[in-house]
């Protein structure tokens, strides 16, 4: 439990992919995102930690704007992928979502079989033209998901069958089979064991080679595990962001210091 | 602090919960013997319902029939003159071979002995010696309905005890019966004439047929007009609406509307459907609007329920690989919903069949002979025709309303079944 090793890969020299700057949510009247300024590299894993209720998964699915479907929820301030502005008048929020991708903490496949849940969303954008594409899609998605060789007997059957850590990484692959740029992980392993956690880590770190990852987690150790960057939330407000390494092992604020000492939490 | 004053021991936490559950124990027992009681007595009011129309009701499932040898007398009935011709004489005619007592020539014993014929019975060999003119001047074996007071007679239901004065039957006309019967003439079988036969003045005749068709239509009707709009505006207030004062006043007025007495609707349907559309009176179209308006209330209810309940991480799925509003609705919840929306359906369509008073005041309540072959033609309906018959003085109408009752139950019985098979059968564990 006490695992800090961090993932000593080194951070690439890379471009920012999303930047957020004085941004705001709120629910209703509650302040639940105050003033957070962020940059997220490209083709990294940046994991978001801290105590529950400090709005970490408000911040991450700010990115992605499925905020928009809380009514009394709104957003404020200015978050950009790739420079441009996800809250500008002329961003479809459906279009975002299908540039970033999202999974979600308890695996959550459609009622349908395997193949179709992968096949839904290129089939709603219109990305395959003939069956042969699909298949194509569909079996790219599962290699990159990391669970082809365990459902390629049974693209038909339901996706619900699975087991736990299958779902996930079948969630996990359903979100690739759009070609997004940003892969939003809300706590993706809290609803499964060890083992399949260990799986979706490994592949989440497979996954940083051509995506964006952004991760919440309630486990620092996980975070240690599998991302490069990470940001430290606290009662709304980001308190600390950098290189996992440094946020481990030489924290600058006092209170990240005790969240991940385990004095508060 | 002070507890030192109760001058004994402390009590520690298990004795005070010992203390208490005798108690509870006593509370929970009663409470289930409540249950227990509650159920037995809905149960014993079901059972005294179907027991009494099963036990008045099942002799109109059987119907006693003469079955004589006719002589179709090419003096009586003339081809030329088809489909006119003496064919009571030919039918007096035949049952006389078999009454050799009665005096051809005493006009009022030959027509107290011919009262044995159902009135349909002279249509029913018109019928086929029109179909076959050939059968003219030959001896054709017919079985017919017997009237209502000798099929009374056979079932039992007439006492040959009761003084001659007071009875249907006098005491010739019952000699004639059990010679009749003696001869083997007098039988009884299934009547199947109670679901293909139209509604009839005489109950011997009298059948299902117009009222099973007329609520067919109606609820035909009902559930082409109530399923779409209801799912409809359920889907509209569930998924789109924006939670405001007036999507909350739709919502209670919708509630209201469900427990809205249904003759109010009939009211209702009365004067817009008749008086201002001029639709005609009395026909299954309008009868399946006026109980689409009782039904749709229920079917938006069930529909709400059945949105609510798909898990919001389904949305959430959906919404995630970039599907729009509308093709996470139409494309994840209204199908998981479906088997709910269905249960319910089928639900208020129960309740819609068994709905009477709303088709009193558009006059599905009308003595029609033919049933209907399209919705527009005049018809009445199950609930309907129960109350018709429930109101004839003839007692052969006694055990046919019941009869007619026991049709409606099946109906509504295997509707239910249905609604309970798809909710189990499509029951989801998320």
């Amino acid at each position: 439990m006490d695992d800090l090793r961090t993932v000593s890969k080194d951070v690439d020299a890379n471009n920012t992919k999303i930047s957020a700057k004085n941004v705001q949510v709120y629910y209703g009247d509650t302040h639940a995102i105050k003033d957070v300024n962020v940059e997220i590299k490209e083709r990294t894993v940046t994991a978001f930690i801290g105590p529950s209720g400090c709005g970490k998964s408000t911040f991450l699915r700010s990115i992605n704007r499925m905020n928009d479907t809380i009514d009394i929820c709104r957003v404020e301030g200015d978050i950009r992928i790739d420079g441009k502005d996800i809250y500008d008048r002329d961003v479809d929020p459906v279009q975002l979502r299908a540039r970033v991708g999202m999974v979600f903490q308890k695996p959550n496949p459609f009622p349908k079989s395997i193949y179709d849940n992968i096949a839904y969303g290129p089939k709603i954008h219109g990305l395959a033209k003939t069956k042969a594409e699909m298949d194509e899609i569909v079996e790219k998605s599962l290699r990159r998901g990391a669970i082809w060789n365990e459902v390629k007997d049974r693209l038909h059957a339901p996706g619900t069958g699975l087991s736990g850590g299958q779902q996930q990484r079948l969630c996990i692959a359903r979100a690739i089979a759009t070609e997004p740029d940003v892969l939003l992980m809300d706590e993706p392993c809290s609803a499964l064991d060890p083992i399949a956690t260990s799986q979706v880590e490994e592949l989440i770190d497979q996954l940083r080679e051509s995506y964006t990852v952004v991760i919440v987690t309630h486990s620092m150790q996980q975070a240690a595990r599998v991302s490069q960057k990470t940001a430290f939330f606290h009662l709304g407000n980001l308190v600390e962001y950098g290189n996992t390494d440094d946020i481990f092992t030489n924290p600058k604020d006092p209170r990240t210091e005790s969240y991940i000492s385990g004095r508060i939490g | 602090m002070t507890d030192i004053s109760s001058g004994s021991l402390p009590l520690t936490t298990t004795d005070k919960v010992r203390a208490s559950l005798a108690k509870r124990h006593r509370k929970q027992r009663i409470l289930q013997a409540f249950g227990i009681a509650a159920i037995s007595i809905a149960f014993l009011m079901l059972f005294i319902l179907l027991w009494s129309q099963i036990a008045t009701g099942y002799k109109a499932f059987m119907q006693t029939n003469i079955t004589l040898d006719i002589f179709v007398d090419p003096a009586e009935i003339d081809v030329d003159r088809l489909p006119r011709g003496d064919f009571d004489d030919v039918l007096t005619a035949a049952l006389l071979e078999k009454l050799p007592n009665v005096d051809v020539t005493d006009r009022a014993a030959v027509r107290e002995a011919s009262g044995i014929f159902s009135n349909g019975a002279q249509f029913d060999l018109r019928d086929r010696i029109v179909e076959d003119p050939s059968l003219i001047g030959q001896t054709i074996n017919m079985r017919m309905p017997v009237s209502d007071p000798y099929d009374q007679l056979y079932k039992e239901l007439l006492d040959r005890e009761t003084p001659e004065e007071l009875r249907r039957l006098n005491d010739v006309q019952i000699a004639n019966y059990d010679q009749l019967l003696d001869a083997g003439a007098i039988t009884s079988k299934l009547n199947t004439d109670l679901i293909t036969n139209a509604d009839s003045r005489f109950p011997e005749l009298a059948g299902l047929k117009g009222a099973l068709l007329g609520s067919f239509w109606a609820l035909l009707v009902c559930f082409l007009v109530a399923f779409p709009l209801g799912i409809g505006a359920a889907v509209y207030l569930e998924e789109f609406a924006p939670k405001n004062k007036i999507s909350d006043f739709i919502e209670v007025n919708i509630n209201n509307l469900a427990a809205v007495p249904s003759v109010v609707f009939g009211l209702l349907a009365l004067s817009v459907f008749i008086g201002w559309f001029g639709l005609p009176r009395s026909v299954p179209f309008v009868g399946g609007l006026t109980l689409a308006l009782m039904t749709m209330p229920t079917i938006i209810i069930a529909t709400r329920a059945a949105l609510k309940a798909v898990p919001p991480s389904i949305r959430e799925a959906a919404l995630g690989v970039g599907a729009s509003k509308q093709q996470v609705v139409f494309g994840h919840v209204v199908p998981l919903a479906m088997p709910g929306i269905l249960t319910g359906t089928i639900i208020g369509l129960a309740q819609a069949l068994g709905e009477t008073a709303p088709l009193l005041l558009i006059g599905m309540n009308a003595f029609i002979t033919s049933a209907p072959g399209t919705p527009f033609d005049s018809a009445t309906a199950l609930p309907t025709q129960i109350f018709i018959w429930a109101d004839s003085p003839e007692r052969g109408f006694v055990s046919r309303t019941s009869a007619a009752i026991l049709v409606l139950l099946t109906f509504l019985i295997m509707m239910n079944a249905i609604a309970i098979y798809l909710r189990s059968k499509f029951e989801r564990k998320w």
